[in-house]
């Protein structure tokens, strides 16, 4: 089924084999909650490393049964990250989810070139899913997080990614729209070439599973009636279900400015590890972290 | 226009005479390859060089005095800057290399203060190809003038050659970016140029004309190739104009298709304000008189 609002996760993962989620250094409230929150729905198990007294002590505050979780014991965030790592590669555990430890820290037990969760050569990326109000289907979009100024490799990827979730959410044949300053074809300007390469490497079919336009502006890639008046006349304009940015600050803007300005839900995870792994930081609301663990099990 | 005697039988029906500037008229190849399109009365030679020379020469042909003229310089280098002179100052429609250097002849043509070549504007070098084995002429470049074309020399070469497919009746003429593969790849430079003009074209940034590329021949000269590959394209086998990479990779290719498959062609530089012939000698009679015809052509359907 194609999903379409970001509840509809739920129901998916509900009739589905419950996927395990690994969270490394979980003794916070914040994450034991969240990862609680999606237990009791029934969607994952949840697999918790960190210092087993500080989880139960959590548990306990908030009135959960510490049961409903598996617990690994240790002391430190460190040796919680690397051992969560060995849980997945171990194949017990199926994706990845951060605690309480620093972004820096979770990062690298991720890449670590002996026993993180990188194969040789892949290119790390993070994926947004919001559902904008005012906007009539789900927008998938990357990359706000992790690569600063994307080259045309990474582009690629990234658009693959995006892709590649847009088939998770059931969106069989999904419209990526390029961001570029223009929808000219200026050469000088980066995004608008590189927009260039990619929408042909796609036509001649090196980029596959979706409908690939670009370079465009965002007025064109979300609103139909910019895209008449331009006379523009791909199928993606005013109905995109995918954007590349094509930069994090661009990105990041957008992403923001959803969550903020237009109150709207969203949801992201880190894709180009062997499984997909949970980023979510304090500033998200329940609901995001919710749909964040939903997003990476559907994923897994 | 769908062969180069058509272009010939074009330019006769306009009964007009182009007057044809030709810089250092001094040998018999030169002047066989004008004597024809003279005798058939599209062309006005003004042949500039050693008078005593070219009288000579001109005995051989049978030309009508009346149907030429011959000016008095002796010395190549003058002559040549003449023959530009003439062009320049309207006093002729089509400037033509003789007994001269490439290299000189091109320096007086390209000259800033003397020459034919607007500021800033790209020369390059367009040929129309009749093969036996291709249903309508081809047009590609750059064959003899810009060695690496660079991205704006690539459409500098486009628009010209658009421009002749149009003055050739050609209204939309379908342009294919040459490759050895349609794939674009940052390990082959030409296929990101070929990407980003085929958006261009997509964007309405370059005009009157189909482009697509990265292709290779096959998928730009042959309606069965995208089927068999897989590719969809807009040219479909079904190419005009053909932009090839870089001048090796066109040279080679019309010269071994004349070779080896036969044919004649018609070139001609680009980017002058008035048509410029530049022709080998070892190219064939018809070729030669097929030159002339396409820059009388050019000179008159402007």
């Amino acid at each position: 089924m194609e999903i379409r609002k970001l509840d509809q996760m739920f129901e998916v993962l509900g009739s589905r084999t419950k996927k395990r989620l690994v969270a490394a250094w979980a003794i916070d409230t914040h994450t034991i909650m969240a990862v609680a929150e999606a237990v009791q729905m029934g969607i994952i198990e949840g697999i918790l490393v960190g210092d087993e007294t500080k989880i139960k002590a959590v548990c306990q505050e908030h009135n959960i049964s510490s049961s409903i979780f598996r617990i690994i014991n240790c002391t430190s965030d460190l040796v919680a990250a690397s051992l969560a790592v060995d849980l997945i590669n171990r194949g017990e555990g199926d994706f990845l989810m951060k605690g309480l430890l620093s972004t820096d820290r979770y990062m690298r037990a991720i890449l670590n070139k002996d026993k993180g969760l990188m194969d040789p050569g892949a290119i790390l990326s993070h994926v947004t899913v919001a559902e904008p109000k005012n906007y009539h289907k789900l927008l998938i979009f990357g990359d706000v997080a992790i690569i600063p100024l994307p080259d045309l490799k990474q582009k690629i990827a990234i658009t693959n990614y995006l892709i590649r979730t847009a088939h998770f959410l059931g969106i069989d044949c999904p419209k990526v729209g390029l961001l570029a300053a223009s929808e000219q074809t200026l050469p000088k300007i980066p995004s608008c070439a590189d927009a260039a390469l990619i929408h042909k490497m796609a036509q001649r079919g090196q980029i596959k599973g979706g409908v690939v336009e670009g370079p465009l502006a965002m007025d064109l890639i979300v609103d139909k009636e910019s895209a008449t008046i331009k006379g523009m006349q791909s199928e993606v304009c005013g109905d995109a279900d995918c954007i590349l940015f094509p930069n994090i600050e661009s990105g990041n803007v957008f992403y923001k400015t959803i969550v903020k300005l237009l109150k709207s839900d969203l949801c992201a995870v880190v894709i180009g590890a062997r499984v997909p792994c949970v980023l979510t930081s304090r500033g998200d609301s329940e609901r995001s972290k919710l749909y964040s663990i939903a997003l990476a099990a559907l994923m897994a | 226009m769908k062969t180069l005697n058509e272009i010939a039988l074009k330019v006769k029906s306009l009964n007009k005479k182009v007057r044809i500037a030709i810089a250092v008229a001094e040998d018999a190849n030169t002047i066989g390859a004008i004597s024809r399109s003279t005798n058939e009365g599209f062309v006005h030679p003004i042949m500039i060089g050693s008078k005593a020379r070219i009288m000579e020469l001109l005995k051989d042909f049978s030309l009508n005095d009346e149907s030429f003229d011959v000016i008095d310089v002796s010395n190549h280098e003058e002559a040549t800057r003449e023959a530009v002179r003439m062009v320049k100052n309207n006093e002729a429609d089509v400037l033509m290399k003789g007994l001269v250097g490439t290299d000189k002849f091109l320096r007086e043509v390209l000259s800033k203060e003397r020459g034919l070549l607007p500021p800033k504007a790209i020369m390059s070098y367009t040929c129309a190809l009749e093969l036996p084995k291709y249903h309508k002429l081809l047009l590609i470049s750059d064959t003899a003038v810009l060695p690496a074309p660079d991205l704006n020399q690539k459409i500098a070469m486009i628009n010209y050659s658009v421009k002749m497919a149009h003055n050739l009746g050609i209204a939309k003429p379908k342009v294919a970016l040459i490759s050895s593969t349609e794939k674009v790849s940052e390990a082959m430079p030409n296929t990101i140029d070929y990407a980003l003009i085929s958006k261009m074209a997509e964007r309405g940034q370059i005009k009157d004309c189909l482009i697509d590329g990265p292709l290779d021949i096959f998928l730009a000269c042959d309606p069965k190739a995208g089927d068999i590959k897989g590719v969809q394209s807009p040219i479909a086998g079904n190419a005009d104009i053909l932009i090839l990479p870089n001048l090796e990779t066109a040279n080679a290719f019309y010269k071994g298709l004349m070779l080896f498959a036969g044919g004649e062609l018609a070139g001609l530089i680009q980017g002058t304000v008035k048509p410029v012939v530049v022709m080998s000698r070892s190219e064939s009679e018809n070729s030669k008189y097929y030159c002339i015809a396409l820059s009388c052509l050019m000179a008159e359907v402007r």
